[in-house]
């Protein structure tokens, strides 16, 4: 039996979930900052204790993460510097990223999907797929009605401004590609004797899975549309591309996974942080790794996880870097001995002089965390203050304690991007 | 920004008359310092966690401001937070 796919994705998302919040902010253009110098963290901004009018901000290093209809109508793009955007739209209204308020609205619409189909899979923060082949019925037309149903109940539990656009088809690529294919507020159904023709229709630009360096390549080729992207044969595509050629190939003729993934343990817990002016000092540096290292770990210790693998990348200001990546001879636990870790391995390749724009730090090779069995005094010391730093944690929320050594730094929140801060 | 628009961030005690209609609680008037505002709508309540402690965000509306208001579950306190007038 074929399945049937539903492709949800919100319309503008965090830019309509603001104009749902603020009625005066609909019919306007503008657009939603990520964190960046003089932008504020919307949380502590409301619980500090001064006024802060939004016309002081800068939003520099800020990009746009949405803009809203009317500010792409403008030409405004999402993940253009906000400087760029307000030259392209200089009417645009800034408003600074509210993470809490996306991910609750995110949370209800995952409950939706959940209250409908089969099953769910969400695909980030703003778009999800769900089998509704028993839930249908295994016909098109009682998933086009479940789909109505599902687009009532978001209107009446996230507002009626936040919109959806839907796809129907049998599996998840043509189910994305359908629903890229309406917007805003659209609904379109790819039924399988409709699939090939539908395909052909599509610019290669929307396929997911075909970026913008793969359609470069593929041009190359001589491919330009999928019409002459189905004339490269099988053979050629695998040479190319190896084995993504397969998909490639398949994605040309609407063929794809119908196999909606269930949610797993992750394989591995990072933070990376883009900072608002450049680190100049290996203490400013060692410092903010340290801070990350102790997010990381937190998550980590949540999850019931240890690491056995640290990797990490820094970037300078010109937007060169490196990487590493490096097993552990014991399992780290701590934020302080994955910093140390790293630092050991950064602190030669490092070239201060150049100013660092971002670091990011990643544990894997995750296992879980057994008991504190150590003969050592020392180490069992350690793990039970951690634990109870983790219930400081819990109780009064992240920022609850901090190390001495990372006091001079500060995080806000992060707007884009697959998970939100608040929630990890 | 625009220039006629006034949007401020802050963190101001205020009353709030609430109605209870089943389990939700409907934010119907503040009063802000000395003013006093009737809301005509509630256009979005959002929910977030510090800790253990729940804390809820109204975003509401009368006909010429947005307001967004923030209840504090442990302490029953009411916060003014956000205002936007255009």
């Amino acid at each position: 039996m074929n399945r049937i796919i539903l492709h949800l994705d919100f319309n503008s998302y965090f830019a309509s979930v603001e104009q749902q919040a603020n009625p005066f902010l609909r019919g306007l253009p503008i657009a939603v900052a990520g964190k960046g110098r003089h932008s504020i963290d919307v949380a502590m901004a409301h619980r500090g204790s001064k006024s802060i009018a939004i016309d002081q901000l800068q939003f520099q290093r800020s990009v746009v993460t949405t803009a809203s209809r009317e500010a792409k109508k403008r030409g405004v793009k999402t993940a253009m510097g906000t400087w760029q955007a307000r030259k392209v739209c200089p009417e645009m209204l800034v408003i600074p990223g509210d993470p809490q308020k996306y991910g609750d609205v995110t949370a209800r619409f995952m409950k939706i999907l959940r209250k409908y189909g089969d099953a769910v899979q969400q695909f980030s923060t703003d778009e999800a797929f769900a089998d509704v082949t028993c839930a249908s019925g295994g016909d098109y037309m009682g998933a086009v009605i479940l789909a109505q149903q599902i687009r009532a109940d978001i209107a009446e539990e996230c507002g009626e401004y936040c919109t959806v656009s839907i796809g129907i088809a049998s599996n998840k690529f043509l189910a994305k590609l359908a629903s890229e294919s309406k917007k805003p507020n659209g609904l379109t159904c790819v039924q399988p004797h409709e699939a090939e023709d539908f395909v052909l229709t599509r610019p290669l630009a929307d396929f997911c899975g075909i970026g913008h360096r793969i359609e470069k390549h593929l041009e190359k080729l001589g491919a330009t549309s999928v019409a002459t992207l189905r004339r490269l044969p099988l053979p050629l595509l695998l040479s190319e591309f190896k084995s993504y050629g397969y998909f490639i190939y398949n994605a040309a003729r609407g063929l794809g996974s119908d196999e909606l993934l269930p949610d797993e343990d992750p394989k591995s817990v990072g933070n990376s942080y883009t900072f608002p002016h450049d680190l100049k000092s290996s203490e400013e540096i060692y410092q903010n790794l340290l801070a990350l290292a102790d997010r990381v770990a937190w998550r980590m210790r949540k999850q019931n996880f240890v690491a056995t693998h640290i990797s990490g990348y820094i970037r300078y200001s010109d937007f060169g870097g490196y990487g590493f990546h490096r097993r552990c001879k014991d399992p780290l636990i701590d934020g302080l001995e994955i910093a140390n870790t790293a630092w050991k391995v950064m602190e030669e390749k490092i070239d201060i002089a150049q100013g660092v724009r971002l670091i990011g730090i990643s544990a894997s090779g995750l296992l879980p965390i057994g008991g504190s069995n150590s003969l050592f005094e020392k180490d069992r010391r350690k793990a039970r203050a951690l634990q109870a730093l983790d219930k400081v944690t819990d109780k009064y929320g992240s920022g609850a304690w901090q190390r001495a050594g990372t006091m001079k730094t500060s995080f806000k929140e992060r707007v884009s991007g697959w998970h939100y801060d608040h929630e990890s | 920004m625009h220039p006629l628009v006034m949007h401020e961030f802050m963190n101001d005690p205020i009353d709030v008359s609430v109605d209870f209609t089943g389990r939700r609680i409907r934010p119907k008037r503040v009063r802000w310092g000395t003013k006093v505002y009737d809301i005509e709508k509630v256009n979005l309540v959002h929910g977030a966690r510090e800790g253990q402690k729940r804390i809820f965000y109204f975003s509401v509306s009368d006909t010429a401001n947005f307001m967004k208001l923030r209840l504090d579950t442990e302490t029953l306190e009411w916060r003014l937070v956000e205002v936007y007038a255009p």
